[in-house]
């Protein structure tokens, strides 16, 4: 049996008219990992043995696995966040999101690799060996929740959690032609989540298709008492608004995203996408994101001073191996966020960017008020090949031009396919919303996908 | 605008601050490497930010309270979950020499 693409709403189905059994779907996705995950590293962690528990046979998610970047707490599994640090470290207690799926009867397959701490775009920054992109194993995933998009393109689960503080659930989404969701900051609970920058951290859902995305979003967000920097607003009903009809919309198209500097194949692709779109009946406005160049200063300024701060728990004492044992990237990110916040450069680096970071959520407050969302590439780039960017880390972060502004905003943000480079790599766009938009967002995800043409049955080996 | 260069003596400085030991290859490459990174970023000076507020975070919160009582839900159970190394069957916390 093909499953590859069923959503959840389907295996559910025959889990429930008894065709699938959820010992043989674990099992599914079990001997794939045995078989692939050797040759592309996606998983850090397996779990052997399905933890099925029949009192939940009634839940939405009952018998569904699924995989967690690497940076979730589960009780009792090691949690590296992808770092040496943290090898050996056994969990004491479940994040938020852990439970909450749990609850809901999904069951853990395993933890996904990542760039160490979050701080990458490529998962070349993991201390445990990079993960390589399903579609072609020279090039890189995407990161840093990199191992999620793998499994999922690879069908070795069926949703996964990933994490998104500068790009990190969209850049690989799009490397990996699979779908995911950035939330708005404060939708879903941080709680259990490795800190990297807590201003920006945000937790979200990765699928092969947009109405698992709105499923598995149904189950996560909301309010949680232990992180309280969690909204209070009502959760509305994700799966119901998809739907909709979406012409009469206006999409906003930003001039500086699809400037010079921009790879033409990436540009082709997201313009036949907005050509559906426009056969779907919405309306192209073109806009303008004036700060949009500061963006990656801004963000390179406050997210290593937050991580410089966050960084400062692993002592070596309570938890993990001593500071010596973090890597390169985590060592330039501390040291950097040491300089900008310390004494004399403060105001000139940090309180800077911060002010400037006001603008830029302006400029989306501004953009947003006359459209009802926006369009945009995820990478200037496609998938580039393992290596290729390492050696210098500004080159690296140039990357992330066109995610780190929707982090600063703390605006929600959607990838979806655009398609295929000549080269058969894949490539991706984002529709972003305003603030807890998120079924605007699925909505629209939803209705593209149904209309764009692209093949979702594509997968990257038999 | 000034070229930002940050010297040896520099990233010595900031590795002791922040807890760092560093090779000499790593002084070395680090130096180059944020040297560069903060002479990216010091491109923000051309942003006029007079009279513009700070934002430190976007949710739009204030400070979240609850009431002054014990989680029982957040207990720790036992200290064993938490204690990291064994000795003579009992588990302990290991810390740096300090004298």
């Amino acid at each position: 049996m093909d499953l590859y693409n069923l959503t959840i709403r389907q295996l559910r189905q025959l889990i429930t008219e008894k065709k699938l059994s959820p010992q043989e779907l674990f099992a599914y996705y079990l001997d794939k990992i045995k078989k692939l995950n050797p040759r592309l590293n996606a998983y850090l962690t397996v779990l052997q043995e399905a933890k099925i528990d029949s009192s939940l046979a009634e839940k939405p998610f009952f018998g569904i696995p699924f995989s967690m970047k690497d940076t979730y707490n589960v009780k009792g599994m090691k949690t590296t966040a992808g770092s040496k640090i943290l090898e050996n470290y056994i969990s004491p207690f479940d994040s938020t999101v852990y439970t909450k799926l749990k609850n809901a009867g999904a069951l853990l397959i395993g933890k996904t690799n990542c760039d160490a701490f979050g701080h990458g775009g490529s998962t070349e920054n993991s201390d445990f060996g990079p993960t390589k992109n399903p579609w072609n194993q020279d090039y890189v995933p995407g990161g840093s929740s990199g191992g999620s998009a793998a499994a999922l393109a690879a069908d070795l689960c069926s949703f996964s959690i990933g994490e998104d503080t500068g790009g990190s659930i969209r850049n690989p989404a799009s490397f990996c032609s699979v779908v995911g969701l950035k939330v708005t900051y404060g939708l879903v609970s941080r709680y259990g989540c490795v800190a990297f920058a807590s201003s920006l951290d945000t937790v979200g859902p990765m699928a092969r298709n947009v109405e698992d995305l709105a499923a598995v979003l149904q189950v996560i967000a909301g309010n949680d008492p232990y992180d309280s920097t969690t909204s209070v607003q009502t959760v509305p009903d994700y799966s119901k608004s998809l739907q909709g009809k979406i012409d009469g919309l206006k999409m906003g198209v930003p001039r500086e995203y699809f400037a010079a500097g921009v790879d033409t194949e990436v540009v082709a692709k997201i313009e036949k996408s907005i050509k559906v779109f426009e056969k779907l009946g919405v309306r192209t406005v073109p806009i303008s994101l004036p700060l949009t160049k500061y963006a990656i200063a801004a963000y390179y300024l406050i997210a290593p001073s937050e991580t410089s701060s966050n960084l400062g728990r692993y002592d070596g004492i309570r938890y993990g191996n001593n500071r010596d044992f973090f890597g390169a990237e985590a060592k330039r990110r501390i040291m950097l966020g040491t300089y900008t916040l310390s004494s004399g450069y403060y105001d000139a680096y940090y309180k800077k960017a911060i002010k400037v970071r006001t603008l830029i959520k302006r400029d989306f407050a501004e953009a947003l008020s006359k459209v009802d969302f926006i369009i945009a590439p995820v990478n200037p780039t496609p998938p580039f090949k393992i290596g290729e960017k390492i050696n210098d880390p500004l080159t690296m972060y140039l990357e992330d031009a066109f995610t780190v502004p929707v982090n600063l905003a703390g605006v929600p943000s959607l990838t979806l396919r655009a398609g295929f480079t000549k080269n058969n790599l894949p490539i991706g766009f984002q529709i972003i919303g305003k603030h807890f938009a998120e079924a605007k967002l699925l909505n629209i995800g939803y209705q593209y996908e149904r209309n764009s043409g692209i093949e979702t049955v594509l997968k990257p080996y038999e | 605008m000034k070229k930002i260069v940050l010297s040896h003596q520099d990233v010595i400085h900031l590795a002791k601050l922040a807890n760092l030991k560093l090779t000499d290859i790593e002084i070395n490459n680090f130096s180059k490497q944020l040297s560069s990174i903060l002479d990216y970023v010091n491109q923000l000076n051309e942003v006029n930010t007079d009279k513009v507020d700070e934002t430190a975070a976007t949710a739009g919160l204030t400070n979240i309270l609850r009431e002054d009582e014990v989680n029982s839900g957040q207990k720790i159970k036992s200290l064993d979950d938490l204690a990291v190394e064994k000795k003579d069957k009992r588990k302990y916390f290991k810390v740096k020499r300090i004298m």
